[in-house]
């Protein structure tokens, strides 16, 4: 399985802290975004960041592997 | 002594922070601080409270390369650099970060730096609850 995050506005905007997407063999970070957007249109929007294992990723074509992590976050404002 | 790179709901020392970096070294200078602390003003509307939220395990991570970054591009002795993720009222803590050199240009500078970067880089949000609702913060420069 793969582990799906979303904090701050993100997790406003899907109404949900976590989720999980079952893992295939071959797939890529697009095919979560996809996955995600199909039952979340317009979730995307505002997602500046994205992390694989805790590392940011910009490359959608990212191949994943069974147990990642993948979190989705809007621009930060701490501080 | 406490780990110099921490985040955590309850408040903090600011004496204790920099005594932490005193005992460290003798050899320093300068001190640079900067305290961000809560206003109850904000875009125009009072504000009661303000919610943190982190993607802890990668903030803390983002907070410590911070750290070490810094220490090497300003040749700093040490750094610290505190956080709370929790919900502060308005006079409260927010962040400390405190940049050690043997000259002060360099702890000022430093100390801009870092405050700067962990806005851009690590991975919290803060969100402000007022009379009129709840809103998360658009980054300010």
């Amino acid at each position: 399985m793969i582990k799906v995050l979303f904090f701050g506005p993100v997790a406003d905007r899907v109404q949900m802290r976590e989720t999980q997407v079952e893992y295939t063999p071959g797939m890529t970070l697009h095919d979560v975004i996809a996955h995600i957007g199909m039952q979340y249109p317009g979730a995307f929007s505002i997602v500046s960041f994205i992390a694989v294992n805790q590392t940011q990723v910009h490359d959608k074509q990212t191949v994943l592997h069974d147990n990642d992590e993948i979190a989705f976050m809007a621009k930060f404002s701490g501080g | 002594m406490s780990n110099p790179v921490r985040i955590q709901t309850e408040d903090f020392s600011q004496d204790e922070e920099i005594n932490a970096l005193k005992v460290g070294s003798k050899r320093i200078g300068g001190i640079a601080t900067f305290l961000g602390c809560a206003r109850d003003f904000s875009e125009g509307r009072d504000v009661s409270e303000i919610g943190f939220e982190a993607y802890g395990p990668m903030a803390l991570a983002e907070m410590k390369k911070l750290r070490e970054e810094a220490i090497s591009r300003f040749a700093l002795l040490d750094a610290r650099i505190v956080h709370r993720v929790t919900t502060v009222h308005a006079g409260d803590n927010i962040v400390f970060i405190a940049a050690a050199a043997e000259h002060r240009a360099a702890a000022l500078e430093a100390c801009r730096w870092m405050i700067d970067e962990l806005k851009e880089r690590v991975p919290i949000w803060k969100k402000e609850i007022t009379p009129q609702g709840d809103s998360w913060v658009t980054p300010h420069p």
